[in-house]
């Protein structure tokens, strides 16, 4: 740390307006929230009474096991996938870096662009690449090689990869920039000792690179996990949810109940599930790094 | 070194497909851009149109409703980062130079605020701004932005504000500056590259929401582009898929230009904010 530290400096006045803005925006609405969970209040008429049957009814709502499935396979298969591309590309333009080889920021600074587009723009890109007419970009260039077509947004599962696919190519940047700065920080001679040894560089990826990476994995796998989770704008954009309710994932099953059927009660409900689930996540988190640490 | 020319040539083969996957989509998009309807037909065929035209662009940006949804999207980008920037420094400074009970703490309560989805607090807060008459209304949707923009801000700058040497200070408390003189004339204008890192970010972070305005913005000339081209894309049809394309490229090459611009600026802020504290 290194910082003069001023004790009995009151820091209130300081963190005034974060509290300010902080407690108006998000904790007063997430103590509502919860009040609202256990009332029957609909979008239209606000609160009648506080009940438990709102908390019941959404939790054993049938369709609610279909949606948590969605939410786990979209959420698992996109954590798994971008982490291992963001690794792999990381590793190999930190490979080039140390070669000298050209084009290697280059290379960052696209994979880097797919982040910043917006992630409905993100949507509505992969939808007029998976779009089954004829200027569906993928059915187009397999249908040249004489494959497809695919029917990627109209079968369930293939609506399930397609969205899949669209969520890892804007996350993998930010697995890409985690393991990147988490490689640069390595110490080489480590390395080079290993080699010297006559260790293969898969022997040395495993045994070497591979556990000075925990840090950079584990907070990279519960922030990716945390974002993907509560994904919204691509997946309401490229699917909308279906075809049926097979890419409905929590968030966009939450936004629905909410601003389609107006039940506020179970839509808080239902939030509240979404913020429990990245609170748990992000608790793991903050334990496992206590033991690291 | 390691590994050696075959090696390398594995290297680039690896990332051209990786190269590929990432631009391919952006390149396609384009491709459709400078078509007429007559060529989108033709799908990969016209990858590079027989017809390149700029019309679609012309269209999109004639519309006087499409200049006001860039507009929108400026305005409530660039109001929500200040917002952002505005609160989030002086609390920064605090967790950075002042020891109090409660720091570490509050350090990640602040982070904990991250945790949470716009999409939960947004359910009240569509109930409490239709009571206070604030649906419509833009100033109420900065104010959910630099919310939202706080936790990752605070933290940004707070690595920025360790990066400064506290002898700096001290040194003009001993001149006989109070703490806010100090920070005003001495601490920001040396941490102003975190500050503009945190401020950019905002504003390309702000420029890519959607879920916020979507909520609570429901008259047409109110909505940012985000929202616009979501909207847009629900009446579009077979014919109008270059005017859809062209329409996206309009939002997301600003974000892209801006980052690019700034690209050295913004990956130091965040991996030096990642990495330290």
């Amino acid at each position: 740390m290194g910082q003069a530290l001023n004790r009995g400096a009151h820091p209130l006045a300081w963190l005034a307006p974060v509290i300010l803005v902080l407690g108006a925006i998000y904790l007063w609405p997430l103590l509502d929230a919860i009040r609202l969970a256990f009332t029957d209040a609909t979008l239209l008429n606000g609160v009648r009474s506080y009940t438990l049957s709102s908390v019941t009814s959404t939790l054993g709502d049938p369709a609610l096991p279909q949606i948590l499935r969605a939410t786990a396979i979209f959420t698992g298969a996109s954590v798994i996938l971008l982490q291992s591309l963001g690794l792999a590309i990381a590793l190999l333009v930190t490979r080039g870096d140390r070669r000298g080889l050209p084009g290697m920021a280059a290379l960052r600074t696209l994979v880097l662009a797919a982040w910043i587009v917006p992630g409905v723009a993100n949507g509505l890109i992969w939808q007029i690449m998976f779009s089954e007419a004829p200027f569906g970009g993928l059915n187009s260039v397999i249908g040249m090689i004489g494959l497809g077509p695919v029917a990627w947004l109209s079968d369930p599962q293939m609506a399930m990869v397609s969205a899949v696919v669209a969520n890892i190519w804007q996350g993998t940047a930010f697995s890409m920039i985690l393991y990147y700065a988490a490689l640069r920080g390595l110490d080489p001679s480590l390395d080079e000792a290993a080699r010297v040894d006559g260790a293969t560089s898969l022997d040395r990826f495993i045994f070497i690179t591979m556990p000075q990476l925990k840090g950079a994995m584990l907070a990279g796998t519960i922030l990716v996990t945390i974002q993907t989770l509560n994904t919204f704008d691509s997946i309401i954009a490229l699917t909308g949810g279906g075809p049926g309710r097979a890419t409905e994932v929590l968030a966009l099953f939450t936004y629905n109940t909410v601003f389609r059927s107006f039940d506020l009660a179970g839509g808080a409900v239902l939030a509240l599930l979404l913020v429990a689930i990245s609170l748990a996540l992000a608790a793991v988190y903050a334990l496992l790094l206590r033991q690291r640490t | 070194m390691r590994g050696g020319r075959p090696a390398d040539i594995a290297t680039y083969l690896a990332l051209m497909l990786v190269a590929a996957f990432f631009v391919g989509p952006l390149l396609w998009l384009v491709s459709l851009a400078l078509r007429t309807s007559a060529e989108v037909y033709r799908g990969a065929a016209a990858f590079i149109p027989d017809h390149p035209t700029l019309a679609n662009f012309r269209q999109i940006l004639n519309d006087p409703a499409f200049a006001i949804y860039l507009w929108n999207g400026v305005k409530l980008s660039v109001l929500g980062a200040a917002l952002a920037v505005i609160c989030a420094a002086p609390a920064a400074y605090a967790f950075s130079r002042l020891s109090f009970r409660g720091r570490g703490a509050g350090l990640w309560l602040i982070l904990a605020v991250q945790m949470i989805s716009p999409l939960v607090i947004l359910i009240p807060l569509y109930r409490y701004y239709d009571w206070l008459g604030l649906l419509e209304n833009h100033m109420a949707v900065v104010a959910v932005y630099g919310a939202i923009g706080i936790p990752l801000t605070v933290w940004l700058l707070r690595a920025g504000f360790h990066r400064i040497p506290v002898e700096i200070e001290e040194a003009a408390r001993l001149d006989g500056y109070s703490r806010l003189e100090t920070m005003v004339l001495v601490t920001l204008p040396l941490a102003a590259p975190s500050l503009a890192a945190a401020f950019v970010l905002n504003v390309v972070m702000n420029w890519g929401q959607f879920l916020v305005p979507f909520i609570l913005l429901s008259s047409d000339p109110k909505w940012p582009i985000s929202v616009a081209i979501y909207r847009f894309a629900g009446s579009t049809n077979a014919s109008t898929t270059q005017l859809l394309a062209a329409a996206c490229l309009v939002a997301l090459v600003p974000a892209i230009v801006v980052f690019l611009a700034l690209q050295r600026l913004l990956t130091r802020a965040l991996t030096g904010g990642a990495l330290k504290g």
